[in-house]
């Protein structure tokens, strides 16, 4: 058998929800949790009753209480929330937009000879990292790059396995990839690109693939979780690491002047050999003074030509045959010392003060 | 990996300037990272014995003491560190001294008592990072002998090595690389093991995971602290003293690259066997934590229990004590991948498995247990015993491997002579086994398993060379244009029309905050965030637009109108796909005008609305929908297809912000834009005849929309009318459930100039229309 506690505590609740207005739903409150309402009488009932059945009672009551608080909280979101689409329901959206701003339409009245009145009043702006990589993709254009792409979200063959980095190897960080439940990962490097991008075409491939990458890493002024580069890739006969180093000096002389000082350091990477990083310095550059680390690079490894033949099931790219260099710029850096820009954090958090500074 | 420059100096001849050897390796692709000068000596710090202790009467963190300086005349000094006790040699600055941070030790009394000098901790004597305490030195030291006897001047090189590079993890492997690229010859190198082998004593069950395991008996040896030099080896580069045993097994590892490990003899049960552990098996390692083992970890055990993890870290249990006496000296060759899976799934990185992963050099393996062997006997006494017991087979060498100059020439891009290829691979330990005039076969040192195909060759050969020796060629070709350029390019002139109507772009993080999902529910959660800010993948721009709203309304701003042309992830596959997210709030204008009314103007539906109108959409329209969250929700449209949404935040929603107002934002598949743009562009005649403009001014039911007024203007068709533009709407001062609209119609021929009667017959035929068909109320 129900308590009349609960049985209160049903009627409340139909209440509340039939409730149509704030009005009506402040009344049901009154109703039920006012000072003298039907639930708040229980508190004094309470007195009367005996040692066993206080805290059943007791506990009932507090439970139809919260219940029923909670009920009309709820309740009076979704009747505010009405309220103001009603509110909007009027609102004809058939009008035309405004295709200049709208303090112009008192403006115009006013007599303002030869004012034609579509100049916008406020200035807009790129994105300084998408400037950034505009800037780099003419450059590229100009040298005879074509643009690719492939997803963030990547498998680990993709971004691993065909990149000569096999499962135990010491360079593959898993500590540093973000996972997804399905087993999936965020691409750590824009690399991907290479392997799907021969994946889908035989050689001759001369490519560059703009995008982000991902790294499970502390952040602070030149770290963040996510990153941009920009991935470059030129498969053909007889590739060298002259051409490598032509192509990439070639790009960073048109971007940061001609006068720019480019060092190329050996170094390793898996999926390139030889590996090399570069590095480049500058007087006409802010903090370019010192050698800053811009780029790693290398020849293509014959291990990432024999993955992707593997997974092609053919010869196409016989590495005895098509060679091929491959380079991964950093578009933020690149971007901070253009912009001089201290703080990688800036790009994402899009304060407009900052943001107007590029307009 | 920290080198000592003292410690290199044994094995080849270095420049003199550090930063030479540094740019020499740096030029290799070895960078070297921080360049530190060490070393004591400093005038007037000597060693002294503390002879007794008290404490000082009027402060309780400090002790006077009473130390012996080697003059005959015990000195008082007043100390505050704890870590020492009688009977220790501790290093002491003499009035006069002056420490490498500057401080000049005087004569003084401290609370009221004299102090002739000061005991110094590592830190003060620039000796390291320690300042927990005083720096104990060794027992023999002699006491009143300068300090910088102990401590000579070094410098420490701290070095990056890749990870192909397990070879250069040790102080000869890399004194070798020096001497291969400045082509020094090595003053020495570790002597053969020659021992006699015993294959037994010694089992492998895991024998892929452990193809060679070697352990050597030394009786009778007594642990005890390690002796100052050998101290100040291994302390130089960062690793921690513990006992004269443990120690020489680390100066091994140091010096060689080879680990080792000394098991206490006494506490092993029967022989060893290297075997994979039991499910569940319980590990207590050195750390002092205990590892729940797994079937495809690797141990080393006795006859009982583990009592190490193959190439990670040794057992506690089994370890070396101060009352060991007998010990089992081990030096294996692990696989490497087996050890960094173990070490990865128990994360337990150690020094040894460092270099284990890497690959150590099989060569190695006798020659440091040799080594080690022979510096316990010299330190800690002991008599090895006269074999050692083995099993399993070490690596064989890695394959030779064949180089043509010609694939050379190819792949540097400039012809370098045979001789200097040659000269090359031989300083790096290769040997030439077959010679021919277009190249040769090269038989590879046990130490550079990296070095497997003719590229890895040419890379030595480039790194020695010098990359900048290479001149940069021009090797440009023409590249037909991909799906990406051409919505690149569409892109980027989506983003020219948004930034010329005044809004800002701003690029937000694919992934988003814990904060920002509660506001939109269905995502793809990344499996290990590193923090709350980064936890899922954006489904969509709102959350990233919001939260720029948010930063900025805090900062003050009065008007925000944005845009973002990005890549969102749709659960719960994670299909890629690129939207437009457009966002305004706030004032028309972010400052007040002299040409404006002054009361500002507040951005509205319509301003959004327009923005999407403008992008030249085909037959853009937009049609209500219910969307949570929204207070008002519109599909967009381009003729029956739904390419995005736009409308109204719910205040509910923009209250969790805090933010005031009201807030507009729609989102757009940035291809279907792209593809529903009016592309097609050409040349129509400019019109020659004069237009003719009429009004229509009306008062309509408040629910008459205009799109239904302006189908009733234009159906059916009038072939003389040319546009129609609404240009005032008012409902003020006419009645209640009423509004005002007027309208402009342009009426035109293209072949001839309108005469008034025809316009006005046909705007009657309009006006009549609406009269009939909408009821509405004509103003004259």
């Amino acid at each position: 058998m129900n308590h009349p506690l609960e049985q209160l505590r049903d009627d409340a609740l139909r209440e509340i929800e039939a409730a149509s207005d704030e009005q009506a739903l402040e009344a049901t409150r009154i109703k039920y949790l006012g000072k003298s309402g039907s639930i708040s009488a229980w508190g004094e009932q309470m007195k009367t009753l005996g040692k066993e059945e206080r805290p059943v009672v007791g506990r009932l009551l507090n439970e139809t209480r919260n219940a029923v608080t909670v009920a009309i909280e709820k309740r009076a979101e979704i009747l505010r929330s009405q309220k103001e689409s009603v509110a909007l329901a009027g609102i004809d959206i058939s009008l035309p937009g405004v295709t200049v701003p709208s303090a112009y339409s008192g403006y115009c009245s006013i007599a303002l000879t030869g004012y034609s009145g579509y100049l916008p009043l406020e200035r807009g702006s790129r994105h300084p990292l998408t400037q950034m990589l505009q800037r780099s993709i003419q450059i590229f254009h100009r040298m005879g790059f074509s643009l690719a792409d492939g997803p963030d979200i990547e498998d680990e063959w993709h971004c691993f396995d065909a990149l000569n980095t096999p499962a135990d190897h010491p360079a593959r960080n898993e500590q540093d990839t973000f996972y997804l439940p399905d087993g999936r990962l965020l691409r750590t490097h824009t690399s991907t690109v290479q392997i799907r991008t021969m994946e889908s075409a035989p050689p001759p491939i001369r490519v560059i693939a703009p995008g982000a990458a991902y790294r499970r890493d502390e952040i602070d002024a030149t770290h963040s979780a996510q990153f941009h580069q920009i991935e470059g890739l030129y498969v053909d006969e007889n590739v060298s690491v002259a051409d490598l180093k032509g192509a990439l000096e070639f790009f960073l002389r048109e971007l940061f002047g001609s006068e720019t000082e480019i060092q190329f350091r050996p170094h390793y990477f898996p999926f390139t050999e030889p590996s090399l990083e570069v590095y480049v310095r500058s007087k006409a550059l802010k903090g370019g003074e010192r050698w800053i680390e811009l780029a790693g690079c290398g020849m293509v490894h014959p291990a990432v030509f024999e993955a992707v033949n593997t997974a092609r099931g053919d010869k196409a790219y016989d590495p005895e045959k098509w060679s091929g260099y491959a380079f991964g710029l950093g578009m933020d850096r690149l971007a901070m010392i253009l912009f001089d820009i201290p703080d990688i954090r800036l790009f994402a958090q899009n304060d407009l003060r900052f943001l107007k500074q590029f307009a | 990996m920290k080198f000592s420059v003292n410690w290199l100096r044994e094995f080849v001849e270095l420049p003199k300037n550090p930063e030479e050897i540094a740019e020499l390796l740096t030029r290799a692709g070895i960078e070297t990272k921080n360049i530190e000068t060490r070393g004591a000596n400093i005038d007037k710090v000597i060693v002294s014995l503390i002879t007794a202790s008290s404490r000082h009467p009027n402060a309780d963190r400090l002790t006077v003491c009473e130390v012996d300086d080697g003059s005959g005349t015990k000195r008082q000094i007043v100390c505050g560190a704890t870590n020492y006790k009688v009977g220790d040699k501790v290093p002491l600055a003499l009035p006069g001294a002056k420490l490498p941070n500057g401080t000049e030790i005087r004569k003084s009394k401290l609370r009221g008592v004299e102090s002739e000098g000061m005991l110094c901790s590592p830190i003060e004597l620039g000796l390291g990072e320690d300042a927990s305490g005083l720096l104990i030195l060794s027992p023999d030291a002699k006491i009143g002998a300068p300090i910088g006897d102990l401590f000579p001047a070094d410098t420490i090189l701290d070095v990056e090595i890749t990870p192909n590079r397990g070879d250069l993890l040790s102080h000869f492997g890399l004194a070798r690389e020096i001497a291969a690229l400045s082509g020094k010859k090595l003053k020495s190198m570790p002597r053969d093991a020659n021992i006699e082998i015993k294959k037994s004593g010694v089992t492998i069950a895991a024998t892929r995971e452990c193809p060679f395991f070697s352990a050597r008996k030394i009786a009778n040896v007594k642990v005890r602290p390690s002796p100052q030099w050998l101290r100040a080896n291994i302390e130089s580069v960062g690793i921690r003293s513990i006992n004269n045993i443990v120690d020489i097994s680390n100066f091994v590892m140091l010096e060689l690259g080879q680990p080792t490990h000394a098991f206490d003899a006494d506490k092993l049960t029967g022989g060893i066997n290297v075997r994979f552990a039991r499910a569940g098996e319980k590990f207590l390692a050195l750390d002092g934590k205990t590892y729940s083992l797994t079937p495809d970890n690797v141990v080393v055990a006795d006859q009982e229990r583990a009592v190490g993890i193959a190439g990670v870290m040794g057992g506690e249990e089994s370890g070396v004590t101060e009352t060991t006496t007998n010990i089992l000296l081990e030096s294996a060759y692990f696989l490497p991948a087996s050890v960094r899976r173990i070490a990865r799934n128990l994360n337990l990185p150690s020094d040894a498995s460092y270099r284990f992963e890497r690959g150590v050099d099989p060569d190695m393996v006798l020659r440091a247990s040799q080594r080690a062997t022979e510096l316990i006997r010299e330190i800690a006494g002991g008599t090895p015993a006269k074999e050692i017991r083995t099993a399993g087979k070490l690596p064989a060498n890695p394959a030779d491997v064949s180089l043509s100059y010609e694939k050379c020439n190819h792949v540097v891009g400039v012809a370098i002579k045979p001789k200097t290829v040659d000269e090359i691979l031989t300083h790096f330990g290769l040997k030439k086994t077959k010679s021919t005039s277009k190249g040769g076969t090269w038989k590879i040192p046990s130490y550079r398993q990296d070095l497997q195909r003719d590229v890895d060759l040419i890379e030595e050969v480039v790194r020695a060379y010098g990359a900048e020796k290479i001149p940069g060629t021009d090797r440009s070709r023409s590249s037909s244009s991909t799906a990406a350029d051409r919505s690149h390019d569409l892109e980027s002139s989506l983003r020219d029309q948004l930034v010329a109507r005044g809004l800002l772009e701003v690029r937000t993080s694919k992934l988003i905050s814990r904060r920002a999902i509660a506001l939109d529910e269905k995502v793809i959660n990344l499996c290990n965030p590193l923090s709350e800010d980064h936890v899922a993948l954006r489904p969509s721009l709102l959350p990233g637009l919001v939260s720029v709203l948010d930063r900025n309304v805090r900062a003050g701003v009065q008007r925000v109108a944005i845009f973002e042309i990005g890549r969102v992830f749709v659960p719960p596959t994670g299909n890629e796909e690129r939207r437009l997210g457009l966002l305004v709030w706030g004032n028309v204008t972010s400052a007040p005008h002299w040409r404006l009314s002054e009361k500002q103007t507040t951005l509205e539906f319509f301003d959004l609305k327009g923005v999407i109108e403008s992008l030249g959409i085909g037959n853009v329209s937009f049609r209500r929908v219910d969307r949570p969250d929204f207070a008002l929700a519109t599909e967009v449209l381009s003729d029956d297809r739904v390419i995005g949404f736009a409308g109204q935040l719910a205040t509910a929603r923009a209250a969790e912000i805090d933010v005031p107002g009201s807030i507009f934002f729609a989102e757009l598949r940035a291809d279907l834009v792209l593809e529903t743009q009016a592309s097609a562009k050409g040349f129509r005649d400019i019109e020659r005849f004069p237009a003719v403009t009429r009004d229509i001014a009306m008062i309509v039911p408040e629910e008459i929309p205009h799109e239904t007024i302006l189908r009733t203007i234009e159906q059916p068709r009038e072939p003389l009318l040319e546009s129609v533009d609404l240009f005032d709407l008012f409902t003020e001062q006419i009645g209640a459930a009423r509004k005002s609209l007027a309208y402009r119609l342009t009426y035109r021929d293209r072949s001839r100039t309108l005469t008034s009667e025809e316009v006005t017959e046909v705007h009657a035929r309009i006006r009549e229309r609406l009269k009939r068909e909408l009821g509405v109320t004509l103003r004259e």
